[in-house]
Order: structure tokens, then C-alpha cells, then sequence
């Protein structure tokens, strides 16, 4: 059973060891779905994100995205006819910039923006409101059939925040336009944040096994060492 | 004087010369039950973690659901708080019916079987299932609600191995004339596990639920393993002579160890054998093996002192289930602050037991003072039922009523127990301890957790006064059943006291 297996073995690992290479190397940086899965073409020229890409450091265009070291910096869906947010928008979560213009959009469920806590410069249809509210964002502008919203706030600051919501041992932090979230603070850890530090399993164990052997020996020695077998 | 050279070893037995197996004994079987009480008390210490567990995070209303989902809300055993808490109190009581069942059979057991296995087993096989209901369940996050009632029947079998086995072997090495004493003191490690359980899980709850499991898991099962490489269970097996022979006063032994009394003589001797064996000759009824189940009922006052213990069982439980959640409620004073006081309940118990076994001892009758203690009881619970709104006075008439209810509770099923399993009509065998203590104790624990259920639905119905006017009922009832066993020893000792005085 075992020869057969042998021929086969190292075989087996170089087509893993290519794998991880390919992985590494040849398709890497995988890119994101969302830059050519979502829509056919490239940043159009002009756009708010080529602008933001060239004058970026490190960041490249690749399909509909501008990429910097593998994570979507910009993203430029213009002119996709796009009714609906494709299911990988997510991808784009390390956005600074993203423009939706010249799009049918549907007004996008509550937290489609939920993670974006970079987004900066959001471009959208006239008809469609910025993301969670206007006051959720510092300057809000309309140029023809272009809605900018720009300067994402802190949805825990101000009025609109819900930071006081956050249960004992949480915070609250962004999660992107006009959704807060709570995040355990300090210590805190776990389901709820209910649970703190660590537990010392080495001290804990130690100190009862070490009892527990002392007095078996003690208790063995002083009391059952004399009992006959019956 | 021609007693006093009799009284010498009289004495001796009374305040008997203690081994160190006697000590070791006495702490092993204490702390063993204590920790059984412990991984007991853990549990209802740490239902408020439980349930935030069990249940996702629920913010007034439902269009600010916490983010992230993960953190919050992706626990959805029950629906909310109140639910889990109700379930909760389920397992309780679904602890408290296996436990009982697992009584009567655990007696049984341990009587046939070696008891320091026995215990031993029951220790670490708990600790076991109660590491599998609060820590395994936890880390694979695998919440469901059979999988914790099936947990927990088997822990409620497995943990009533614990009591008549301790008990038993404590009937085994404490003799009769001390028992009273000895046993009220020693009975107190039920609170002690309360104390050290509270501890524990309090000290280790930071980490999360599941480790105030894991602690008291651990060190249950640690106990176990001392257990089974320490305990003597009997005398015998150390080649000492039997505290039965030497205190109570069987056939074989000398004449001068057969006196458990102070004072007493070979006259009061007989009376003693005819008060614990009724019209039973000793010499007619040798058992040889381990007495069978309907047998040890038969016993005299087991089935009156079980009846009596489910009665006042109820009483007692209630108070340790029931009473900082009175006390809150009524008084609206804080749930720590109402969990503090109600310690005092337990302190006033153990100064009960031990004093009253100790009244016992000198008096050689258990049932007399019980009724005395009970009916002063009755009075307390007047009394407590219309405390004022004052720490302190609530506190005091808290003590005296554990003292007149947690006392007889604990000499009942310690001393009395020891008592009815080592009298004369089993001498032969003296293999029906852990039985006789098992059916006291089971019946006492069907009574607890029936009384649960009538307390809540008492206190709901009709409010706490009736719950009182329950209680006073019940102890009562309790009053009624021993007093068979009153008017005999009653009259036991008024047949004696002439004789006394002819010898003196």
C-alpha cells in the first residue's frame, strides 16, 4: 500500500508547492472581483478616481480599480448601468474613493456601506441621498446630475451618534457612513464583551496537581498504608 | 462511691479519644461534601453570565441592533433574560428530583459497595459532567437545551452519592454518645461548600462562565482522587475497634464500653437498647448482608423521620432558594447586599446543630429537643414574618430561625440518620447506614423541590405572608410526625429516672 504511494508523494508536492507559488507570485496580487467581475473597462479618464490614483503614490489602476500594495483604494463604477450594487462592492470596503455616477442605482440596502470607514469622496447619482444622512458627512454637493458627499463623520461624535448606546465594556468605533458598532474595550473580550484577561491555566493546575499529589501521598502514608486487603 | 471507677471509661466514650484517622476522617468526608455543595452553588452563582450568554443582546428596540452581529446577537438560545432564567430555575428543580431519586439508590449502592469508591466515583464523575455542562458546552459554543437537562439529571444522580456515603462513614468512626456534637459541627460543611463555592466562581468569573466550571470541576475532581487515596472508611479496616460495639452498647463488647452515658448504669443500658430497637429482641434478628431497601424503611423512625424531613427540608431550602430574593423584593434592599444577609440564615443553622446535638448527646435523646427546637421555630417565623424594615433586627430574627429550623434540619439528616442506621435491629450487618441516611435524605429532597415549586406559586398567588403561614404549616407538620417518637422517648425517660436514683 505504501509503494505505490511513493511515486505519487513528491509529485503531489509540487503541484502544492506550484500552487502556493502561482498563489504567491504569478496571480499576486489576486485581483479584487469587484474591479472587472462587477463591470466591463477601466477607470474612465477624468474621473475623480484616475485623479485620485495618479496623484497617489504607490497606487495603480487595474480594470475599475485604482490598487495600492492589493487593496481597493479607489473604485470608479461610472456609466456601468447598474441597477443594483454588485454582491462583491464589499471588496471595496478599503475604499478612499468611489465614484457610482451615470447609473439607474436603486437607493442601496441600509449598511451597504458597513466596514467603509476610509471612504472620503463618494460620488453618486442626483437621485440617490448620501449615505446615512446628511449629517453624516462634512460637505455635500450636487453638480448637475452628480451628488458628492465628502468628509465621512464619526457616527459615534454629535448629535446623530449613538455612542452612549454601547453596553459596559464597549465602545463605540465607525463602521462606516452613519453606522456605529461597539467593540469591547481594554481588557474585555468574548461574547458581549463578558470576558477579561486570560486564565491562568498554568498556575491553576500546577498549584492543584501539586496539592492534590502532596496530600494523596500524606493521606496514603498516614491513613490507608495500614489497611489490610480484606 | 463504687460508680466512679465505672465512670472513667463511661467518660472516656463521651468525650471519646480522637485518632488522627478520626481527624482525617472527619475533614475528608467535610470537605468532600463541601465540595459537592460547591460545584451546587457555582451554578446558581453564576445564572446572571449564563444567561447573557444564552441570549442575544437585547436594546429596547429593534432598529438599533448592536453591530458588530457576532458580538452581540449571534447567541439565540433563548429569546431574552427572562426566559433563560426561567429555564434556569427548571434545571433547578429537575436537579433537585434526580438528586432525590438518585438518593435512595445511592444509599443502597453504598452500603453494598466499597464507599470510598463509591464517593470517590460520584466525585469525579460529577465534576466531569458539570466540566461538560459549563466549560466543553461553552468552548464549542454548543448551546442546547436537552443536551443541559439530560447534564444535569445525571449530575443530580451522580452527586447524591456524596452524602449518604459521607454520612456513613462518619456513622462509622463517630460512636453514638459524641455524635450529636460532632455531627451538628461537622454538618456544617453544606454552608461551607456555600461559602467556598461563592468564592470560587466569584474569584475566576472574570474569565468567563465556563471557568468558574472548570474551577470547581477541577478541584471536585482533585477531592475525588484524595478521597480514594485517603479515606479510611471504617475503623475496621484500620484494625480499630467499631464506634457500634464500643458506644452503643452491643453484646460482645466489655461491660464498661457498653456505657454511653454519663452517670448511667447496666440498668439504663437495657432501657437505651429497648428505646432505639422498640419491642425487637437484638438476639433474634442477625442480618447478615446489607439490608434491602423496603427493609431499612421498616427500620423504626425512618419512615416518621423522613416524613419529618420532607417537611422540614422544604422549610429550610426555600429559605437558602428564596430568601435574598425576599429580602430584595420586600425590603428592596440590593441583591448583593440581600446575598450577604442571608448568610446569617446559615450561621445561625450551625450554631443550631452544634448546639443542639451537643443538648442531645448529654440528654441521649434526639427527638425531645427537635421538638423544642421546632416549636420555638414556629415562633420565629411569627416573628420574622413581621420583621421591620432594619438590617440588623431582620438579621438577628434571621440567626434565631436558622438556629430553631437549620438545626433540627441538619440533626436530622446527620446525627439522626447515623443514629437509625447503626441502631440494634441492623447491628449485624451495620451495613445499612448509607440506605437509612440515602431514603431520610431523598424524601427530605422530594419535599425541597416540591416546596419550590409551592413557594413561587404561594408567593405569586396569595403574596409572602401566606408563604410564611406555609412554612409554619409545615413545620408543624413536622412537630407532628416525630411526635410518636416524643412520646416514646418521653416515656423511656420517665420509666428510667427512678432507676437512676436507685443507683445513685
Amino acid at each position: 500500500m505504501a509503494a505505490p504511494s511513493r511515486p505519487g508523494a513528491p509529485g503531489l508536492l509540487l503541484c502544492l508547492l506550484g500552487g502556493a507559488i502561482a498563489a504567491a507570485w504569478g496571480s499576486a496580487p489576486p485581483a479584487p472581483q469587484i474591479c472587472s467581475g462587477c463591470c466591463a473597462g477601466s477607470v474612465r479618464n477624468g474621473s475623480a478616481v484616475a485623479g485620485f490614483c495618479g496623484a497617489r503614490a504607490g497606487a495603480g489602476l487595474l480594470g475599475r480599480c485604482c490598487l495600492e500594495r492589493a487593496a481597493v483604494v479607489g473604485l470608479d463604477l461610472g456609466n456601468c448601468s447598474l441597477s443594483q450594487l454588485c454582491p462583491s462592492f464589499r471588496e471595496a470596503s478599503t475604499a478612499i474613493v468611489i465614484d457610482l455616477t451615470v447609473n439607474q442605482l436603486e437607493p442601496p440596502p441600509e449598511d451597504a456601506f458597513r466596514g467603509f470607514t476610509q471612504l472620503q469622496t463618494l460620488a453618486l447619482p442626483v437621485e440617490l441621498d448620501c449615505p446615512g444622512g446628511s449629517n453624516m458627512w462634512d460637505n455635500i454637493t450636487t453638480q448637475g446630475h452628480i451628488r458628492i458627499c465628502q468628509g465621512q463623520r464619526n457616527p459615534c461624535n454629535g448629535s446623530g451618534g449613538l455612542g452612549w448606546l454601547c453596553p459596559e465594556d464597549s465602545l463605540c468605533a465607525p463602521d462606516g457612513p452613519g453606522l456605529p458598532q461597539c467593540l469591547c474595550v481594554g481588557p474585555y473580550h468574548g461574547y458581549k464583551c463578558l470576558r477579561q484577561g486570560t486564565f491562568p491555566y498554568l498556575l491553576f493546575y500546577g498549584t492543584l496537581g501539586a496539592v492534590t499529589i502532596g496530600l494523596s501521598i500524606l493521606l496514603w502514608v498516614t491513613q490507608r498504608r495500614k489497611v489490610k486487603a480484606s | 462511691m463504687p460508680g466512679s471507677l465505672r465512670r472513667q471509661p463511661a467518660n472516656r466514650v463521651l468525650v471519646p479519644q480522637f485518632t488522627h484517622h478520626h481527624v482525617a476522617v472527619f475533614l475528608l468526608t467535610f470537605f468532600s461534601y463541601s465540595l459537592l455543595h460547591a460545584s451546587r452553588k457555582t451554578f446558581s452563582n453564576v445564572k446572571v453570565s449564563i444567561s447573557s450568554q444564552w441570549t442575544p443582546s437585547c436594546l429596547n428596540d429593534t432598529a438599533l441592533q448592536l453591530q458588530p452581529y457576532e458580538l452581540w446577537n449571534s447567541s439565540h438560545l433563548f429569546p431574552d433574560i427572562g426566559e433563560a432564567t426561567l429555564f434556569l430555575g427548571t434545571l433547578d428543580t429537575i436537579f433537585l428530583f434526580s438528586y432525590a431519586v438518585g438518593l435512595f439508590v445511592s444509599g443502597i449502592v453504598g452500603d453494598r459497595l466499597n464507599m470510598r469508591w463509591v464517593l470517590s466515583f460520584g466525585m469525579c464523575s460529577s465534576a466531569l459532567v458539570v466540566f461538560v455542562f459549563g466549560t466543553v458546552s461553552e468552548w464549542l459554543h454548543f448551546y442546547n437545551k436537552w443536551f443541559y437537562c439530560c447534564l444535569w439529571i445525571v449530575n443530580g444522580l451522580l452527586q447524591s452519592t456524596g452524602w449518604p456515603c459521607v454520612v456513613a462513614v462518619m456513622g462509622n468512626w463517630f460512636g453514638k454518645a459524641g455524635r450529636g456534637f460532632v455531627f451538628g459541627l461537622w454538618s456544617a460543611c453544606a454552608s461551607v461548600g456555600n461559602i467556598l463555592g461563592a468564592f470560587l466562581a466569584s474569584s475566576v468569573l472574570q474569565y468567563g462562565y465556563e471557568y468558574a466550571f472548570l474551577v470547581t470541576a477541577s478541584v471536585q475532581f482533585a477531592g475525588g482522587v484524595i478521597v480514594f487515596f485517603g479515606l479510611v472508611t471504617s475503623p475496621k479496616e484500620v484494625g480499630l475497634p467499631e464506634v457500634g460495639e464500643e458506644g452503643d452498647g452491643g453484646g460482645a463488647a466489655e461491660e464498661d464500653a457498653r456505657e454511653p452515658l454519663m452517670g448511667g448504669n447496666d440498668s439504663y443500658d437495657e432501657d437505651d437498647q429497648n428505646y432505639t430497637i422498640q419491642a425487637a429482641d437484638p438476639s433474634s434478628s442477625p442480618q447478615p448482608r446489607a439490608i434491602g431497601f423496603f427493609q431499612a424503611c421498616c427500620l423504626p423512625g425512618v419512615i416518621l423521620y423522613s416524613l419529618a424531613y420532607a417537611c422540614l427540608k422544604l422549610v429550610n431550602y426555600s429559605f437558602f432558594f428564596w430568601l435574598p430574593f425576599y429580602l430584595s423584593s420586600n425590603f428592596g434592599w440590593k441583591e448583593a447586599e440581600a446575598d450577604k444577609l442571608s448568610i446569617w440564615y446559615d450561621v445561625g443553622g450551625i450554631i443550631g446543630g452544634t448546639i443542639q446535638g451537643l443538648i442531645s448527646d448529654v440528654l441521649q435523646k434526639r427527638a425531645p429537643v427537635l421538638a423544642i427546637s421546632l416549636i420555638l421555630a414556629v415562633g420565629s417565623l411569627v416573628g420574622y414574618s413581621r420583621s421591620p424594615n432594619s438590617k440588623v433586627i431582620n438579621a438577628v430574627i434571621m440567626a434565631i430561625t436558622g438556629f430553631f429550623i437549620g438545626g433540627p434540619s441538619n440533626m436530622i439528616s446527620s446525627a439522626i440518620s447515623a443514629d437509625l442506621g447503626r441502631q440494634e435491629m441492623v447491628r449485624g450487618s451495620s451495613e445499612a447506614l448509607a440506605t437509612v441516611t440515602g431514603i431520610v435524605d431523598g424524601t427530605g429532597s422530594i419535599g425541597a423541590a416540591v416546596g419550590q415549586y409551592l413557594v413561587s406559586l404561594i408567593q405569586e398567588n396569595l403574596g409572602w405572608m401566606w408563604v410564611f403561614y406555609f412554612f409554619i404549616l409545615m413545620t408543624s407538620s413536622t412537630v407532628l410526625f416525630i411526635t410518636p417518637l416524643i412520646v416514646r422517648e418521653i416515656s423511656v425517660l420517665l420509666g428510667e429516672t427512678p432507676v437512676r436514683r436507685s443507683a445513685g
